[in-house]
Formats: structure tokens, sequence, C-alpha cells
């Protein structure tokens, strides 16, 4: 078996030991790489019950299984946990070079467990594995942090770490590796809640490759459809956001103002189309990337002078922008970078930022309660001021540090009328009222309201995708079996590492023969979409085992009592009876009782214990 | 004239590709410390990829010159280490100012791929072009990695 080291690295903290273990062919059929690899170690190592701040709590990370292999967009590493906000496992992928230089040490998954008694990182070169003293990196931000420790172990290191915010246990905290962040479900509160501040590695050994002529006459017949595609020149030139002004003018579904609105009038000088040519001084990508969307974004005079980013990323465009209604670019990369130095994700940062100015709008909080002028004119100033005080747990910010379900809690006043979230992670940039199938997927979706574990927007807002065509984003009708087929498609995408921007020059059908050149085994399209079904499925069975069920999974009342107020989407909401259409069809889809549990022969079908 | 890698930091990425496609090509496996040449990303601001510049752009920390043995030569402007000769010494990976002269039993380094680069073809951002020599283009990779020290 060619392409995976065949190794897990587990460090305990508490003891400072580690421990590696083999796992042969079996493993890599049931579970692939990537995201597989890590929800194994979370689902099979976390017991009952477990806090996600206990010490029991598994932090996993493991590389795709291309990661490490030229394969463009293939850099992808998963990382995974008890999400300390939404009780749920959740798993965060980033396009960091930490996973590739875990395999080149000589492992496929790395689990880390225990708690350090005081501050500490972890460094990795090959075989040699120590737990060393992190004091003077605690505080310190996460630009600060990999430049400390590459003059400490060498410019070639590659180090993931985490900021303030990660610390300070905020459950919107992200891990940071080259600018690039694992960000969602608060995967950096759990390495904070272990005294863990940063990963270091070096790897020093060769990746085998099954057949590397093959190999790298795939990789040059991809590089030419990537490069031919219209979507590589937009993404090359304008990054991620290059469809605001369509999804905004020509579908109407770009959350505004804390969704009270789905067109962002004021959305000009946010459109990478303005931008691009203003302010991108290079492009940037991740780890194997020949298809860059990520942008230096620099800031070269006025109040914000100084900021240089790799971004503006499309959804944070949409958190730190539109649903702040802060139409200032510039404001935007400042509020984007502060989140990165603090190490926040920013869309749940910007979603909370948003929900705090609905409040002000609506008299619940005052500027002397929240010591920032909270009103939409203000934004410019008010969203990054209000990122930092959340990134150091100061003032306000302390409350809306968590994310908003928590800081409702804390507000009260009828404030939990106002947060925008599923199973208590804050949502993306796709207003779902005007596509309903994508509002299945928030609610379905293991980790809380999210975009891309189905990936559902682009068939809905394109009207076709894969194997579907004519599909109708304003009905519920039929969406439940789609809504899982394309969760399963996704699980294989996190598994073998791939960009999810590349899923429409794969699809499935096209990985067997890359990874056949990779490893050496081969696969058919049907056995990846049954491992991608069987990694949905440990999720679901870990979620409903800690007692996360259909009724945690509810869209919030927004979506289900407003209706879109203007725009080409206008007067469409998601209705409670759609609702349960879709979960039910949904549910039925899966073989899942209707309370969202998977069931007993479902579970054995799959080969889940 | 003699077509050489020339380098664009302001192009290159960050991504690496070119390292894993080299190490392939001429080893079939990946290793980065078997690519024959190097990307470095430093912050957010700045990556760049250094190549080997076959004595175009060397000056006195000429591997050629280091070589006690004169076991590096030049044939049609394409430098290369004689392995027969070769003892192993290390004085051309300590003196290389670009940091691509490789060693395991023997030194190797880069060779333009017999004149068809393949990390050139794998660079779709032009961040490493086949073309005439640019001296200034490999000073501009000097001093980036003279700051790294």
């Amino acid at each position: 078996m060619k392409g995976y080291t065949g190794k897990i690295l587990k460090i305990d903290l508490t003891t400072g030991k580690s421990s590696t273990r083999t796992f042969d062919e079996s493993h890599v059929r049931k579970y692939l790489g990537g995201q597989g690899f890590a929800v194994e170690l979370v689902y099979h190592g976390v017991p009952k019950g477990t806090d996600a701040f206990d010490a029991k709590n598994v932090l996993a990370m493991a590389g795709g299984a291309f990661d490490g292999f030229p394969i463009g967009t293939g850099g992808k590493v998963a990382w995974a946990a008890k999400s300390p906000a939404t009780n749920t496992l959740a798993e965060s992928i980033m396009g960091g070079s930490i996973g590739p230089e875990l395999k080149h040490a000589g492992y496929d998954a790395l689990e880390v467990v225990g708690k350090a008694d005081a501050p500490s990182y972890i460094f990795i070169e090959d075989e040699r594995v120590e737990v060393n003293d992190a004091s003077d990196l605690w505080g310190k931000d996460t630009r600060e942090v990999p430049e400390m420790l590459k003059k400490r172990h060498g410019w070639d290191v590659k180090v993931a770490c985490i900021g303030v915010a990660g610390e300070k246990l905020s459950k919107i905290a992200c891990i940071d590796c080259d600018d690039r962040q694992a960000g969602r479900a608060g995967l950096g509160a759990v390495m904070g809640s272990k005294n863990l501040k940063a990963i270091v590695i070096r790897g020093t050994n060769d990746l085998t490759v099954h057949d590397p002529k093959k190999l790298l006459a795939l990789a040059l017949q991809y590089q030419k459809i990537y490069e031919a595609a219209g979507s590589w020149v937009e993404d090359t030139k304008y990054g991620t956001g290059e469809f605001l002004g369509w999804i905004n003018k020509d579908r109407g579904v770009f959350p505004t103002r804390n969704w009270q609105e789905s067109v962002f009038n004021e959305r000009e000088k946010i459109d990478p189309y303005y931008w691009a040519t203003r302010y991108v001084t290079k492009n940037k990508a991740c780890f194997a990337c020949t298809k860059p969307c990520g942008k230096l974004f620099e800031v070269k005079e006025g109040k914000f002078k100084g900021v240089a980013i790799d971004g503006i990323e499309y959804e944070t465009l949409y958190s730190l922008g539109g649903t702040c209604g802060n139409s200032d670019v510039e404001s935007v990369a400042r509020a984007n970078e502060l989140c990165d130095l603090l190490g926040m994700d920013t869309i749940s940062a910007g979603v909370t930022v948003g929900f705090a100015m609905e409040l002000f709008q609506r008299g619940i909080v005052t500027e002397e309660e929240a010591g920032v002028n909270l009103a939409w004119s203000n934004a410019s100033d008010a969203v990054p001021q209000m990122i930092e005080l959340m990134g150091n747990r100061k003032g306000f910010g302390d409350i809306l540090a968590d994310g908003v379900k928590v800081a409702a809690q804390k507000i009260r006043k009828g404030s939990e009328r106002y947060a925008i979230h599923t199973k208590g992670m804050e949502p993306p940039a796709y207003d779902v009222r005007g596509m309903k199938g994508h509002g299945l997927s928030f609610m379905t979706s293991t980790r809380g309201a999210c975009h891309l574990r189905a990936g559902f927007y682009a068939p809905e807002l394109v009207g076709k995708f894969w194997k579907w065509e004519g599909i109708d984003r304003f009905s519920a009708v039929g969406k439940g079996p789609m809504v899982a087929t394309m969760e399963n498609f996704m699980c294989v995408y996190d598994s073998v590492g791939l960009c999810k921007f590349s899923r429409g020059f794969y699809l499935i059908a096209k990985l067997p023969e890359v990874l056949e050149a990779i490893t050496g085994l081969k696969f058919t399209e049907d056995e990846l979409l049954k491992i991608g079904e069987r990694i949905h499925n440990m999720k679901g069975n870990f979620n409903a085992r800690e007692g996360v069920t259909r009724k945690d999974w509810l869209l919030p009342p927004r979506i289900l009592e407003d209706p879109i107020p203007e725009g080409v989407a206008k007067g469409h909401k998601i209705s409670v009876e759609e609702m349960n259409l879709m979960l039910d069809d949904y549910m039925k889809a899966r073989n899942w009782t209707s309370d969202g549990v998977p069931t007993p022969e479902k579970l054995k079908e799959l080969g889940i214990d | 004239m003699v077509k050489m890698l020339v380098p664009y930091p302001e192009n290159c990425t960050g991504c690496r590709f070119c390292e894993m496609a080299c190490s392939i090509y001429h080893e079939g496996v990946v290793n980065h410390a078997d690519a024959r040449l190097q990307v470095h990303r430093r912050n957010v601001k700045i990556d760049f990829p250094s190549v080997c510049t076959h004595c175009t752009a060397c000056g006195k920390e000429c591997c050629m010159l280091h070589c006690p043995v004169e076991a590096i030569k030049k044939k049609d402007g394409v430098v290369y280490v004689d392995q027969d000769e070769c003892t192993a010494c290390g004085a051309c990976v300590e003196v290389c100012p670009f940091g691509v002269m490789r060693m395991e039993e023997k030194a190797f380094k880069c060779d333009l791929c017999g004149g068809d680069p393949t990390c050139v073809k794998f660079c779709p951002m032009k961040a490493i072009v086949y073309e005439e020599p640019k001296r200034e283009k490999h000073d501009q990779v000097k001093k980036l990695l003279e700051e790294e020290g």
C-alpha cells in the first residue's frame, strides 16, 4: 500500500508521552484518509458525555489521501474534535502545509489527548516527538507564534497554532497554519483547553507513489483542465468573492444586516471587481494548489494602513461586510486581519457582531453596555473594534466571544429571536429562504449551519450539478435524498484532501484513477460514496449519542417566519411544513429514525461499531 | 543563448507544487529534500522559488569553483555533477547561494530535465519561467534568502 505511512501518532499531553500504532489496507478501505481518519479517531476516542473542554476530548488531525502529492488543489488537512460550540463531532478543513508535513514525518494522522499542566507546544521531527514549554508563546498572535518557532527550529518547519481567542476558550476560535484557518466549530478552543498553543512539524521521509509516471501525467491533465476553465481565470483574478454581485442581483440571497435583508445595496466596494485591482498585490495559494483563489490584500494608506491579509474570502465579505452592514472594504480587511491574528473564525465572529448590531438597532443593547457604537452607520469602526474586544474577551466582547447562541442566553430580553444559527453554529453567506435544500443542509450538517458539508448552494444556485438538472431552489420537494447524497460526496472530498472548489472537475468518477496512481488501491465510485456515507453516519451517531437530535437541528425563527423583503427572492421563506417535509425525506433517505438517529440496521450495513 | 530557469517571486503563490513534481519526476517519490529547487513561504507577504542558475548568477559562490576535485562540470550551458568523480565532500552544498545543491550518496542538482523543465510545466502562475537568463531576478531571490540567514 503506497501513498500512506500506515501509522498514527498519539500524544497524551497529560503525561507528555507519545505512541504510534499501525493500520493496514482495511482501515483505508473504511475511512480513506483526511476527514475519515480524523472522524474515526474522535468517534472511537471520545467517551460519551465528555465536555468539549475536558482533557478526554480528542483533537485529531489528518492529511487527505492526496495530501503531499502533486495533485492540484489536493493539499487539504482535516481537524476534528467534539465541538464546544455545537457539542457535536465537528471537523474543520484547512489548506495548510501541516498535513503533508505530518506525512513526511511518518504519520497519516495525529491524535492529541489529555491536557498539559502549563502552556505547551508539540514538536515533531520524524520519530522525535516532544512536548515543549510555550510560556513565551502564550498571548502571542498567529503570526508572531510561527515566526518565533521558525527562528527556534528553522525556517522550513510547519506550524499550526491558536491565537489569544483559543487560549481564552472562545467557542468560535480557529486553528491557523500559513494564514489559512480551520475556522469552524471552535476547534481552536479545544486546543486552548489542552494548553496547547502550537504544533510544529518537520518531516524528512519519502512519500512513496505506486505509479509516479501516471501520477504526473494525471496531474498535468487536470492542470490543463483547470487552466481551461472560466473559474480558473475568475478565482485567480478575483478570489472566491467573484460571484458576490451575481448572488445579490441575480439570486437575491446575500444575507444583509443580520439576515433582515437579502440584498446588500451598498455592496459596490466590497465586490472583488472593485477591490481586486486596487488592493491585491499578489496571489496566494494553499499547499499544492495550482488554482489559487487566495489574494494578498494590502491597505497602504488611511486609518487601516498596514493591513495585509490572505483574503478577502466570499464568506468574510458577508460576515464582516454585508451582515454587519459594512460597506467599507478596508474595514472588512482589518476585521479579517484581527480575526486571523486573534484566531477567530471570520464567519462566526462577523455574524455575531451583526447580531449585536441588530440588538443595538432594536434597543436591546445600548452603546453604554456594548462600549462601542453599534449603529449600522458606524459599521466601518464598530466591526473591527468589536472583533478586537471579542478576541481578547474584553467588556461586551466577552459576552459575544462564544457566538450568537451563548450571547443570546446571556443577554436574553428576547434577543434569541435574532440569533441566527443551527446547532449553535453561525451560518455562512447564503440566505437559505431562497434556496431551500441548502436550508435543509444547514440543519443536517453535523457541525451546525454550514455551506460545505453538502455544498448544496452550487446545485441550487446554478440549477444543475453532477447527475441532476432542472433543480428548483424555491422548492422543498425531493431535496432530502439529494442533500444526503451530497453530504456523502463531500465526505469523500475531505477524505482525499481535495479542495471543494475542484468538485466540478473531478466529481467522484475521476477520483479512483488518481487514488490508484498514488496508492495502487482500486476503488469504484460507489465504494468511495459508501465511505462518505460511513463517515457521515459516524458523525450522526456520535451526535445522537450526545443527545443532539432533530429537535436541535431546526432552523432559526427568522428563516421560518420572516419572508425575504426585497430582491429577486422576495417573499420566500422556509415554512415549518416545508422544513418538516425536507427533514422527513432526509431521514428516510438516510434510513435514520425521524428523530435523526442512525438505525441499528444502517450502522450494521456500514460496519460502524 | 541557452535558456535557464528564471524565478519571479512576485508570481509565486507558495503552493510548492513544483517541488513535488520535481521530486517525483527525478526520484519517483515525494521528498522536498530531493527537489532540485525550493519554495520559501516566509509569511503572508513573501513566497518565492529558489532555482539553480547554472552558473549564470552565482558569482564567487559557484559550486564549480569550490569543488576540490573538479567533479562539477558544464556542458552546453548546463552545470552537472560527474557522479564518478564526486567524493560527496559537501563543499558545493555549503557554498550554493540558492540552497539547491543536494546531497545523498553523491551530490546532485537541477539538470533542466533535459530541456523540458518539469517545474515550469506545473507552474501556471509563471513564477518559474524557462527563458534567457535574467541576472536581476536571481539577485532578487538571493537577497530574499540572505534575509532568512
